[in-house]
C-alpha cells in the first residue's frame, strides 16, 4: 500500500494545479488501473441529475459501442460511498466479475462517476477504499476548477462592464453606442447580441453582432426571424431610461447553460446601455433644437444687389448645446449703399439669444433708415446700458458705397475682430479692428478705418470663433491656419469661400461668416 | 491530431498576448504565427504541413492587409472549410461589413483587458470548434491499449 499512498499523494498535488477538466481523466484513472485484478477503469461525466452522459473516459477496456450502455446502467444514480456491483453476463464474458463504483456531484457542475472493473481474482474491499480516495481527489479538483472558473468569469464580466462603460462614455452618438454594446458583448458573454429600439411602438432592429457573421446574415434576411427575436423573453432585456422603455437588448446564446452569465449581470449591462443610448438621443435632440433656434436668429436670406455678391455661413460649435450669440445681416439702403453687420453677444443660452435678436434688429433697422454706423452702434450701446445688461457685444458695421467700378468701405468696429480683404489677384490682408465692445462704456469708443474694394475683391467679416479655434496642437487658427485656408480658397465662388473657411477651422465655438464680393463686369 | 490555428499578426505585444491566452484556455491547440498577410496563401497551400482549421487575422498590417488575405483565401474553394476570424479593436462598422462581404466568418472585438481578451479568444475557438464536423470528441484508442483520451 506504500505505493498507493505515494500515488495518491502525487494525485493530490497534481489535482490542485490542473486548469481544465479535460486533464482530469488522464490524472485520476491510471493509478486505479495499476491496482491488482483491475480490467478497466471507466469515467462518466453526467449532465446534472439524470442519465445523460456528457463524456466517456477510460483505461483498459475501451468505453465504446454497446459497452457504454452496460456501464451507464451500473452507475449509481446519486452520490455516495463506493459500492460493489456484481457484473451481468455481458461483462462477465469480457472477464469482468464485479464493478466497484462511486459518484460525486458538485452544485453547478457536471457530476462524475468512476467505475473500476475487477476480474475474479481481485478483492473489491481495498479497491473500494482506493476508489473512495480517488473520488475525493476528483471531487476536490472539480470543486476547485469550478471556483477558479467562477472567479475568471466574474473578472471577465467586471472587465466587460468597465470596458463597455468606457466605450459608451467615449461617444455621444446613438448609432455608435448601439453598435459598440453588442460588439463588446460578443463573444465574451454571448454568441449574438441585438439592439432593438421602439419606434411608434414597434421594435426596430438597429444593430446586430454575432460570432458567426454568415449565420447572422441568414437570420437578418428573414423578417419573421428578426421579429421573433424581439419577442420578450429571459434573454431579451428591456432597455429602460428615465422610466421609459426605449428598446430591447437581445442576447443569443449557443453555449452550455452553465456558461450563460447571470441574469443580474445582463440586466446591469442593459441598464448601462440604455442610459448611454438615451444620453446620445437627448444630446442629438438638443443639438437639433439649438441649430433650429440659431437659424431663427439669423436672416433667412441676404439681400441681392447689383454690384455685390453676398454669402454667409453659421457653424454651431462642436461642444455647444446652447444657442450662441453670433449674428450677421446686411441691408441695402435707399442711396444704394450696403450696410453689412456682424456681431457676437458674449455668453450663450436663452438670454444671450434674446439679446442677439434685439441687437441684429436694432442695428439693421437703424442702418436701413440711413443712420451712420457710428450712430446705429451708439444707439445699441445706449440701449444695453439702459437695460443694465451685464452682457457686452462685439460688433462691426461695414458700409459699402458704390465708387467708380468698386466700393468705398467704411469699417466701424466696437471691439470686433478685423475683417479679411481678399484681393482679386489672390492676395489677402487684414483690415483694422479696434474700439470697445458695446455695453461696456456709457460713451462708446469705435475703431474706424476705410478700405477700397475693386472688382473681384472680397470683404470677409467673421466672429472670433473662426480665428480663435485651435488645432490639435493648440495653435490658434489665426496664427497660420487662416492664411493657409485663404490661400487654398482663392478663386473660389464666394459661398464656397465662406463654407471652406468655416470648415477649415476646428469649431469649438460658434463661427459666423459674412462675405461681400464686388462683381466684375459680366459676372 | 491537434487543432492548428494560424495567427496573422504583426504586433509583438499582440502575438505574445494571443499565445498566452490560447495557451491557457486551449493548451491542446497548436499555434503558428505569420507576421504579414503575404505568407498566408503559400502557407495554406503547403501540402507538406498540417492545414490550420482557423486563421486569426489582424486587419491593419503593413503590406498585405487582412481584408486582402480574406479575399484571396475565399477565392480558392479548396479553403472553404477554413474559418477566417478577424480580431481587431476597430469600431468601424463599415469595415466589419467589408470583412463579411469578403467572406470572413467572424469579426471579433480585441479588448484591452487580458481576462476579457482571453475569454473572447476562448469563446471564439470553442464556437468554431464545436461547429467543426471533423472534430471527434472522443478519441477511440486501439483495442486493448490503455490510453488516456483528450
Amino acid at each position: 500500500m506504500t505505493e498507493w499512498t505515494a500515488a495518491l499523494h502525487r494525485l493530490w498535488r497534481a489535482a490542485v494545479v490542473i486548469t481544465s477538466r479535460e486533464q482530469l481523466a488522464e490524472l485520476v484513472l491510471p493509478p486505479l488501473q495499476q491496482l491488482p485484478g483491475v480490467r478497466a477503469v471507466w469515467g462518466l461525466r453526467h449532465a446534472g441529475p439524470g442519465d445523460t452522459v456528457l463524456a466517456y473516459r477510460w483505461q483498459g477496456l475501451p468505453l465504446v459501442g454497446d459497452r457504454r450502455k452496460l456501464v451507464e446502467n451500473l452507475a449509481p444514480a446519486t452520490a455516495g460511498p463506493a459500492r460493489v456491483i456484481e457484473a451481468g453476463p455481458e461483462l462477465r464474458e469480457q472477464g469482468v466479475a464485479r464493478v466497484v463504483a462511486a459518484r460525486f456531484d458538485q452544485p453547478g457542475e457536471a457530476g462524475g462517476t468512476i467505475l473500476v472493473a475487477l476480474d475474479d481474482s481481485a478483492d473489491p474491499e481495498p479497491v473500494a477504499v482506493c476508489l473512495t480516495q480517488v473520488v475525493e481527489v476528483t471531487h476536490e479538483a472539480v470543486r476547485r476548477l469550478s471556483e477558479v472558473r467562477s472567479d475568471q468569469e466574474q473578472q471577465v464580466r467586471d472587465a466587460l462592464l468597465a470596458e463597455a462603460s468606457l466605450q459608451m462614455d467615449a461617444v455621444l452618438d446613438t448609432e455608435q453606442t448601439m453598435y459598440r454594446v453588442p460588439r463588446m458583448a460578443v463573444p465574451a458573454i454571448a454568441e449574438g447580441c441585438l439592439v432593438y429600439v421602439y419606434e411608434d411602438g414597434k421594435p426596430v432592429l438597429r444593430s446586430a453582432v454575432h460570432v458567426d457573421m454568415r449565420l447572422l446574415g441568414d437570420m437578418l434576411r428573414d423578417p419573421d426571424e428578426v421579429r421573433r427575436m424581439a419577442e420578450p423573453g429571459e434573454h431579451a432585456l428591456v432597455l429602460r431610461a428615465r422610466g421609459r422603455v426605449i428598446g430591447l437588448l437581445v442576447f443569443l446564446f449557443d453555449r452550455p447553460a452553465d456558461r450563460i452569465p447571470p441574469a443580474a449581470f445582463l440586466r446591469d449591462l442593459a441598464a448601462r446601455a440604455a442610459l448611454a443610448i438615451d444620453n446620445g438621443t437627448l444630446y442629438e435632440q438638443r443639438r437639433q433644437e439649438v441649430t433650429r433656434m440659431q437659424q431663427h436668429l439669423l436672416p433667412t436670406r441676404l439681400p441681392w444687389t447689383e454690384g455685390l455678391e453676398l454669402a454667409a455661413s453659421y457653424t454651431v460649435g462642436d461642444r455647444e448645446l446652447e444657442v450662441g450669440g453670433d449674428f450677421y445681416d446686411a441691408v441695402v439702403r435707399d442711396d444704394g449703399a450696403v450696410a453689412a453687420v456682424i456681431g457676437d453677444v458674449c455668453g450663450r443660452g436663452v438670454d444671450a439669444a434674446a439679446l442677439t435678436g434685439m441687437a441684429r434688429h436694432t442695428l439693421t433697422a437703424l442702418l436701413q433708415e440711413g443712420l451712420s454706423p457710428q450712430r446705429a452702434l451708439t444707439r445699441l450701446n445706449a440701449r444695453l446700458r439702459l437695460d443694465g445688461s451685464w452682457r457686452f457685444i462685439t460688433a462691426a458695421v461695414a458700409l459699402l458705397r458704390p465708387d467708380a467700378d468698386g466700393y468705398a468701405v467704411e469699417w466701424i468696429s466696437a471691439g470686433h475682430p478685423a475683417p479679411v480683404v481678399m484681393r482679386a489677384d489672390g492676395t489677402a490682408g487684414r483690415g483694422a479692428g479696434g474700439g470697445v465692445p458695446l455695453g461696456v462704456l456709457d460713451g462708446p469708443q469705435f475703431g474706424s478705418s476705410t478700405l477700397r474694394l475693386g472688382p473681384g475683391d472680397t470683404l470677409v467679416m467673421f466672429t472670433d470663433g473662426l480665428t480663435e479655434s485651435r488645432d490639435g496642437d493648440g495653435t490658434m487658427f489665426e496664427q497660420d491656419g487662416l492664411a493657409r485656408a485663404l490661400d487654398r480658397l482663392r478663386g473660389e465662388p464666394v459661398q464656397a469661400l465662406v463654407d471652406g473657411l468655416s470648415s477649415s477651422a476646428d469649431a469649438a465655438d460658434d463661427i459666423a461668416l459674412l462675405a461681400l464680393r464686388v462683381r466684375r463686369s459680366g459676372d | 491530431m491537434t487543432d492548428l490555428v494560424l495567427v496573422v499578426e504583426d504586433s509583438d505585444e499582440d502575438i505574445e498576448a494571443i499565445a498566452r491566452a490560447i495557451g491557457r484556455s486551449h493548451p491542446d491547440v497548436g499555434l503558428e504565427f505569420l507576421r504579414s498577410g503575404t505568407g498566408v496563401l503559400p502557407r495554406l497551400g503547403d501540402a507538406g504541413r498540417p492545414r490550420p482549421k482557423l486563421v486569426l487575422l489582424d486587419l491593419n498590417m503593413p503590406g498585405e492587409g487582412g481584408l486582402d488575405v480574406i479575399r484571396q483565401v475565399r477565392a480558392d474553394a479548396g479553403f472553404d472549410a477554413l474559418r477566417l476570424v478577424v480580431f481587431t479593436s476597430s469600431e468601424n462598422q463599415a469595415e466589419a461589413e467589408a470583412c463579411y462581404a469578403a467572406g470572413a466568418d467572424s469579426y471579433i472585438y480585441k479588448p484591452v483587458n487580458f481576462a476579457l481578451f482571453q475569454s473572447v479568444l476562448a469563446q471564439t475557438l470553442d464556437y468554431w470548434r464545436s461547429r467543426d464536423v471533423n472534430v471527434t470528441r472522443t478519441v477511440v484508442p486501439p483495442l486493448g491499449d490503455s490510453s488516456a483520451q483528450a
